[in-house]
């Protein structure tokens, strides 16, 4: 049962100013939108959503934010790192055609996501938006892949100014969608809801996250108590429109609410 | 059919005699929601202490083959907001909620105490015995049947909700402590608390594996120490135990019922089996009970006392 595993970092890619994607050489067997937790046994155990992953590799990207992520940005190629998991549900893979809308660093998991949906025959739009173009990441990575790609930037730097909903919504009324997913900020998913009343969708989310096997209960979500580490990070249209907590507040490491 | 699991526990109706230990799921009102309507029949809340408390960094939990090492360190929100998560979630239910505190005196227990007269709670329970905070607190209060009577004895004399003291299994004499409880006016004793604590070390980093470098054991390897302690202590005392430590299936909450406890925790198993565990083990009662000719839980024999 014990799925912890202690491996090299096998490759290091600054991705813009504060964000590295970390690269590993092992068979974790994840899905897209999944987790991991991992940890250099200093203090401090953080999830991060899988960025990409295959039979022998798989990846996570990671912005620097305090203590823990400060000192992952000091790690080195060869470096070992402790990592438990895949955790937690996975986007539904659909057929069809597909949106794709990524905030800031939430967006990675979508590059992940994006490779199975164009495996499983999917034609996929992937709108990318992020405050400037030092948050933007991936842009050459979903270009290679050959998906409908835009992005833009809150404060202009590459033309437009806007966010990923004001691409979303503009690629809404062009194109018949059968499926949209989302990553990123909280207040990034809560201003696409509205709009995307007449299409299925799937968010991923994020929340504290302590144990990520469903047993401490910092991150279940008012007023299901579903986990965000078990019956998440991932939910449906469904679920999402029952979350009373849903773009109002969130629960800090001593279980209190926090407001957005 | 839920009919047949129906028992009382200080005098209170439960539904099932399965219950949400401290420390699992607790968190907020919808945690313990989520696990009422999955089969628990009276949840707890997370351990409160008079200010909010993070808890250890992580790592925090460690798995090994029997079972879960954990220190999550009390984190908790705090007496004031957990019990606006308790009363919140009274307003949408009737399932009994137990009040689990935690401090270090008793001057604290009692603040608590009268902090929790005020809610819609149904019990109280002393948590005397978190084997992870050893570096902050020094050993549990439960090790000691002089402290274990005090603070019982102070929280008795004002607490509005009937007192359940949780003691630790990593004492030497538990019968003396639970005496000393019982002695002191507890209403009802539970137990066993995680075992050891014990560790893990990776053994490519050579470093412990839990931040916190112990934790406390709970899951399937824990339920032969605590069917012995709630054997031993059931034989000692008259009032009721809430028992718990390793229970994952209908077999073992049954075992549990024949080594004394009334009502029956279940904590790891939802991470073994999922948070549908508690109706699981429900229906596995039932099955035990129709296989063996009970017609009700209240039915299940105990093990004859005996001076052990």
């Amino acid at each position: 049962m014990n799925k912890r595993a202690t491996i090299k970092i096998s490759n290091i890619i600054k991705e813009a100013k504060d964000i590295k994607t970390f690269v590993f050489k092992h068979n974790l067997g994840a899905k897209p939108g999944q987790f991991i937790m991992l940890t250099d046994f200093e203090g401090g155990e953080k999830p991060f959503s899988l960025a990409d992953c295959d039979t022998n590799t798989f990846t996570v990207t990671v912005k620097r934010i305090g203590e823990f992520t400060s000192r992952l940005f000091q790690k080195e190629i060869g470096d070992f790192l402790s990592v438990r998991g895949p955790f937690g549900s996975s986007f539904f893979i659909s057929k069809g055609s597909v949106l794709l809308v990524g905030g800031g660093y939430g967006t990675p998991p979508l590059y992940f996501l994006a490779k199975e949906l164009l495996k499983n025959g999917a034609s996929v739009t992937v709108v990318n938006g992020a405050k400037s173009k030092d948050d933007l990441v991936f842009c050459d990575r979903f270009r290679e892949l050959g998906v409908h790609y835009s992005n833009i930037t809150q404060l202009g730097c590459l033309g437009r100014e806007g966010t990923s909903v004001d691409l979303a919504q503009s690629a809404l009324a062009k194109t018949k969608f059968d499926y949209v997913y989302a990553a990123g900020p909280e207040m990034m998913l809560k201003a696409l809801q509205p709009i995307l009343k007449e299409h299925e969708y799937e968010f991923l989310f994020e929340r504290y996250m302590k144990c990520a096997i469903g047993i401490c209960g910092n991150c279940t979500i008012d007023p299901l108590g579903i986990r965000l580490c078990v019956e998440g990070p991932v939910l449906p249209k469904k679920l999402v429109e029952q979350l009373t907590e849903f773009g109002k507040y969130h629960r800090d490491a001593t279980g209190k609410r926090i407001e957005y | 059919m839920h009919n047949r699991l129906k028992t009382k526990f200080l005098g209170v109706e439960v539904k099932s005699p399965l219950v949400l230990p401290a420390g699992v799921m607790g968190m907020s009102f919808s945690g313990m929601h989520i696990s009422k309507i999955n089969g628990a029949g009276i949840v707890t809340s997370k351990s409160l202490t008079l200010q909010p408390r993070k808890g250890h960094k992580g790592p925090v939990v460690a798995e090994f083959e029997g079972g879960i090492l954990n220190c999550m360190g009390l984190c908790n929100p705090g007496i004031s907001d957990g019990l606006v998560e308790v009363d919140q979630f009274k307003e949408r239910s009737r399932t009994p909620v137990i009040v689990s505190v935690f401090a270090t005196n008793t001057a604290d227990f009692l603040k608590l105490t009268t902090e929790v007269n005020k809610s819609k709670g149904d019990f109280l329970e002393l948590n005397l015995s978190c084997p992870n905070v050893f570096d902050e607190f020094g050993i549990p209060l439960a090790a000691s049947k002089e402290e274990v009577f005090k603070i019982v004895k102070a929280v008795k004399d004002i607490s509005k909700l009937p007192v359940i003291a949780k003691l630790s299994p990593n004492v030497y004499n538990i019968v003396e402590i639970a005496l000393a409880a019982q002695k002191a006016g507890a209403d009802a004793l539970c137990l066993i608390n995680t075992v050891g604590p014990g560790m893990a070390i990776d053994a490519k980093i050579v470093k412990p594996v839990l931040f916190n470098k112990f934790g406390g054991l709970s899951g399937p390897c824990i339920k032969p120490i605590a069917l012995k302690l709630i054997y031993q202590t059931y034989s000692a005392v008259e009032i009721p135990i809430l028992g718990m430590g390793g229970v994952t299936c209908g077999i073992d909450a049954v075992e549990m019922l024949m080594a004394g406890a009334t009502i029956i925790g279940v904590g790891t198993a939802v991470y073994y089996r999922g948070i549908e565990v508690f109706d699981k083990i429900n229906h596995e009662i039932i099955q035990f009970m129709d296989e063996n000719g009970y017609e009700s839980i209240d039915n299940i024999p105990r093990l004859e006392k005996s001076d052990v």
